[in-house]
């Protein structure tokens, strides 16, 4: 009953002419960069963030989540028609291109929209009851079990993001020396600063952002030389009874499973669309059809992509830990407006808190219209060449930076950020994991510190506590797995275990 | 000398590299101890972490098959080029110099042939979209 309560209340706030304008603003623009090839949700918000600054809070964190979960389904709209995935549509690509081929385009995009819209209503149901009482639960947490739940979304992440832990989590850590430069908040002292008085207050995460995710993603898509021929496809969105009868039970299989893995850390969209795709494998009644452009190897995903990423917005908002980077940077958007997301947050901030709530559902509706009736004048998006948009890409990465201080130095850390996440993308180093690592690095460091000073130095205080002595042993379980998965795996490959003479392609 | 084509052996060194220029400047701060940390006792923390990561990196790679690395650096080294002479020219001069410049310059990147008319197009609509920001937004855009 409190719920209901709390959700009109949400409803109120969210249901302004002014938030439901922002609400549009953030579903339309979010699809529309989305959309665009090589453009994820992480580029996607990177790009959109400064827009927010000149926002009231309200407004701005409305268009913000709107601007994600627009991106995220304009993501798999390209993942469908032409087969150009990202981490958030990978699944998409599989059984949904399969259905383009078939010239099933129109139920294809039908089936993603209806099934994003089934998961993020149950995952608004989940988010609504679950969050404040995770939030009750956060007050049991002290300092060492936050250092503890960290360093499992460090793990969690760096697998999930990248598939190669020992450098997912380099990346983290990375990050997390990142976020050092500047003043240390306890001793006043100036660290890696080289003097240089910009350094001072630290590197500012929209500049890491826009270098590592909007100019690295600019020169792969260069490096790639595609021009992405443009989708001109006729399509049928109206699909008939049995088809829609199809649709139903396997986005409330995906919504289910996508709610649950959204909350957990180190979960989101990504794994969640696997999660699903797996179980419609495993227990749809047409598992047969999967793989080879089956309705339910769309309903399912799209609706567990759509559930988890609303889901992943309550560790956010009740325990202030964010589980992903694209979490992480919704994170450094509260704080820029003032807003410290964690167990205090929903009794601080109630109108925040449940018209953001009430908003994605809202939300929903407008990606709903946008992406059912309106999907046909989308797809015109993809007849812009790349050569006239990566300019336009460059130019709001430069104009992203510099609105934020109004300091055009700034732009220059965003383009070595650039360099530096051209190389790490070179290198098979993933920069997602380094977001995460930035944004929770500061937060870290201060509870590590509180740990040890109340522990007198003692490192014990991590496993003797209940709470960071389990997250620790999952940490060491997870560890000890992927050691094992490796050397079986070597073993399998090269028996007898010998190095192997490289051969480096000339 | 072939390991420094390796992908994953160059990956494990970067990371090295990256946590030693952390790590030895780490110990320009106070250290302290655990009960009382010192600014430089986190820092050296994470890097010996992040070190020790690159070892093992660099170890896997002898066991794991080799991938060579693709770098290209005309289009990054022009693509930075024409953002850091976007930064300049704004600076001294105007930013719609500036965003001139930067489409002029990053179009030699990529394969699609170069085109003066496309780039003056981009430009101009880069141009109103900056004064459009200036105006409806009202970000303090240095445009004249």
């Amino acid at each position: 009953m409190e719920v209901i309560h709390n959700l009109a209340f949400g409803f109120s706030h969210a249901l302004t002419l002014q938030n439901l304008m922002y609400c549009a603003i953030g579903c339309t623009v979010g699809t529309l960069v989305g959309l665009l090839p090589g453009l994820g949700p992480l580029s996607t918000i990177s790009l959109l963030l400064p827009l927010t600054y000149s926002i009231p809070t309200a407004g701005s964190l409305i268009m913000l989540a709107g601007i994600y979960y627009g991106a995220q389904y304009g993501d798999s709209v390209s993942a469908i028609t032409m087969k150009i995935p990202h981490a958030s549509s990978i699944v998409a690509c599989i059984d949904g291109y399969q259905m383009t081929l078939k010239g099933q385009t129109g139920l294809a995009l039908f089936t993603a929209g209806v099934s994003s819209f089934i998961g993020g209503t149950v995952a608004i149901v989940v988010l609504s009851t679950l969050a404040p009482t995770l939030g009750e639960v956060a007050f049991l947490f002290g300092p060492a079990d936050y250092c503890a739940l960290m360093m499992l979304g460090f793990v969690c992440v760096s697998f999930v993001t990248t598939g190669n832990m020992l450098n997912g989590l380099a990346m983290s850590l990375v990050g997390v020396l990142l976020g050092m430069i500047g003043t240390d908040v306890n001793s006043g002292v100036q660290r890696y600063t080289m003097d240089l008085p910009f350094l001072a207050d630290g590197i500012g995460v929209i500049s890491i952002a826009l270098g590592c995710f909007g100019i690295t993603e600019v020169v792969k898509n260069l490096d790639s030389g595609s021009q992405h021929s443009p989708f001109n496809g006729k399509i049928n969105l109206i699909p008939t009874w049995p088809e829609f009868k199809r649709i139903i039970p396997s986005a409330l299989r995906g919504s289910v499973v996508g709610s649950l893995l959204g909350i957990l850390p180190g979960g989101g969209p990504t794994i969640a669309q696997f999660a699903a795709y797996a179980i419609d494998k495993k227990f749809s009644k047409y598992k047969h059809e999967i793989g080879n452009g089956a309705i339910e190897g769309v309903a399912g995903q799209a609706a567990a992509d759509e559930a988890a990423a609303r889901t992943s917005f309550i560790p956010l908002m009740a325990i202030g830990i964010p589980e992903n980077a694209v979490m992480a940077l919704m994170m450094a958007a509260f704080i820029v407006k003032g807003i410290q997301p964690g167990p205090n947050m929903i009794a601080t901030h109630p109108d925040l808190f449940w018209g953001l709530v009430a908003s994605m559902w809202v939300g929903n509706c407008f990606l709903l219209v946008l992406n059912v009736p309106l999907v046909r004048y989308w797809l015109s998006v993809f007849k812009i060449p790349f050569s006239v948009l990566f300019p336009a890409i460059l130019f709001f990465c430069c104009i992203g930076t510099y609105s934020i201080n109004n300091n055009l130095e700034d732009v220059y850390i965003t383009a070595t950020f650039g360099l530096v996440g051209y190389l790490f993308l070179r290198l098979g180093l993933e920069a997602a994991p380094l977001i995460l690592g930035f944004i929770l690095g500061p937060m870290l460091e201060e509870n590590f510190r509180r740990a040890m000073l109340l522990s007198r130095g003692s490192f014990g205080t991590f496993v003797s506590r209940p709470i960071s002595g389990t997250l620790f042993a999952l940490i060491a379980i997870f560890i000890v797995w992927q050691l094992v998965a490796f050397f079986m795996k070597s073993r399998k490959a090269t028996a007898p275990l010998t190095p192997l003479t490289p051969v480096a392609a000339e | 000398m072939k390991n420094l084509k390796n992908l994953n052996f160059v990956s494990g060194l970067f990371l090295m590299a990256i946590a030693l220029m952390f790590g030895l400047v780490s110990f320009k701060y106070k250290i302290g101890e655990f009960s009382r940390a010192g600014p430089g006792l986190f820092p050296l923390m994470v890097s010996s972490m992040v070190f020790v990561i690159g070892i093992a990196a660099m170890v896997r790679s002898h066991f794991i098959p080799p991938v060579p690395i693709s770098l290209n650096v005309r289009n990054i080294g022009l693509v930075l080029l024409a953002i850091c002479g976007f930064t300049v020219l704004s600076q001294f001069i105007n930013m719609i110099v500036g965003i001139v410049f930067l489409v002029f310059c990053s179009s030699f990147a990529g394969i699609a042939p170069y085109s003066i008319v496309r780039n003056a197009k981009i430009s101009a609509g880069l141009i109103a979209i900056a004064f459009a920001f200036q105006r409806l937004l009202g970000l303090n855009l240095p445009l004249y």
